[in-house]
């Protein structure tokens, strides 16, 4: 946190303008498309990702340097953020990169399920959230899942985890831990908003949260329907959206049509109608997917716009990054598995 | 900022009470002593507006996304607001 009484947007979004005018475009996404893993590291070693490459450098090599050093990189630009911002801001950013906490419980616990050795979790986490190193750390020794979930006590997990617990027990499966960490996250981060006034930064920013929270919904649906998988919906069911309610859900996720007419119908119909339309065609979820990250970034970067002095561009250049590491690592994967050009272009997100 | 504003409107009440108890006619404020509170009062307008541009210019010039010859420039344009106060204490 910056010495700064107070928060400080224009100095935060000044630096933030700056830093998104460098992310890569889709003229460079062209260029990376085209090539082979060991060509994509040096590409990244002259770009922004340099001090990065050159400190993993001799640890690792080919995609999983790639992967590494886009993680570091994602962390370290996070964390910059949050050196910068004061006061409110602060608080705002912070609990929204808590994300990267839920990230890190899940491949911890996820570490420790599948039996992986404390360095392959330790080089998976992304060093961005609340949680410090030494903290992270103790994660990382514990032995067992039950460990972790004590770990986690005095933490926003703690009590979803809990809850949880008792059900991983019984049946064995890590999924009711992952949703507790989620829905932890997203549950802290509506009621951290508070009370606001209509049509003020904090109201647009709620806004934009439910959005999120929505198509995270929207995509867990889709999936249960497309996979027929005998799970039950609500355990998936983040609050705080308007889109569906738990019981809709639970009722809507038996017919994929009915799900895609909800969707259209409701205000975000407009942005992803395109999207649906291709989903009913197709019937392949990859295409919908990219749209619901394509309109989110489109919603954060006019929420960025209309209201310039708060913390809505931080978010939207957030998104963005996230969307530039994850492209990266979409081609590096793709190229190493032997995709085409053309079907690596479907899995990037570009707007 | 306010509170300031306040208080110089006191004063000028402050001074409009004693002109009336003393039965002078001349005004209750100068005119060199009102054009200086308009300029003092918008060199405070400008000092606020220059700290935001100021805090926006040091973050880009850190990114070195401009010049600091721009940044100079952007940050001191508020400062355009004192030289017009300055009109009235030459043509009041």
């Amino acid at each position: 946190m910056s010495s700064a009484q107070g928060a400080n947007p224009e100095y935060v979004n000044a630096r933030i303008r700056a830093r998104r005018a460098k992310l890569f475009d889709d003229e460079d996404y062209r260029k990376l498309v085209r090539m082979g893993p060991s060509e994509i590291s040096r590409y990244m070693e002259e770009s922004e990702y340099e001090a990065e490459m050159n400190a993993l450098g001799s640890r690792h090599s080919g995609v999983d340097l790639i992967e590494y050093s886009l993680n570091r990189n994602l962390a370290e630009n996070f964390e910059d953020i949050l050196d910068w911002a004061g006061g409110g801001l602060y608080e705002q950013i912070a609990s929204y990169l808590r994300k990267f906490d839920a990230w890190n419980v899940k491949t911890v616990l996820r570490g420790v399920y599948s039996g992986a050795s404390r360095d392959e979790v330790a080089s998976d986490l992304i060093r961005a959230g609340e949680f410090d190193d030494r903290f992270l750390e103790r994660l990382l020794d514990a032995q067992s899942i039950e460990g972790v979930v004590e770990l986690l006590d005095g933490t926003i997990f703690e009590r979803g985890m809990e809850a949880a617990f008792p059900e991983y027990e019984e049946t064995d499966v890590l999924v009711p831990l992952e949703n507790a960490a989620d829905r932890a996250f997203y549950e802290n981060l509506i009621a951290e908003l508070g009370d606001y006034e209509p049509d003020s930064a904090l109201a647009l920013y709620a806004g934009f949260l439910k959005a999120e929270i929505d198509f995270r919904n929207a995509r867990n649906a889709l999936r249960l329907a497309r996979s027929g998988a005998d799970l039950d919906p609500a355990e998936y069911y983040i609050a705080g959206g308007d889109l569906f309610s738990e019981g809709q859900l639970s009722s809507l996720v038996s017919s994929t049509s009915e799900l895609v007419s909800v969707i259209r119908d409701s205000e975000y119909g407009d942005e992803l109608g395109q999207a649906l339309a291709e989903l009913e065609d197709a019937d392949s979820l990859i295409g919908f997917e990219r749209a619901l990250d394509a309109a989110l970034q489109e919603y954060a970067d006019h929420l960025s716009h209309v209201h310039p002095l708060s913390v809505t561009p931080v978010l939207s250049y957030i998104i963005a990054k996230e969307r530039e590491v994850n492209n990266i690592r979409a081609i590096a994967r793709g190229r190493e598995a032997g995709l085409s050009e053309d079907e690596i272009e479907k899995e990037l997100v570009t707007i | 900022m306010m509170e300031l504003a306040e208080h110089v409107l006191n004063l000028g009440v402050a001074l409009q009470n004693e002109g009336s108890q003393t039965a002078t006619s001349g005004p209750a404020i100068e005119k060199p002593a009102a054009a200086a509170i308009g300029i003092g009062l918008a060199a405070l307008g400008s000092g606020y507006a220059e700290r935001g541009i100021g805090a926006a210019a040091i973050g880009a010039l850190a990114e070195d996304s401009i010049s600091t010859g721009i940044a100079i420039l952007m940050t001191v344009l508020p400062e355009t607001l004192v030289i017009l106060a300055l009109v009235p204490l030459f043509v009041g």
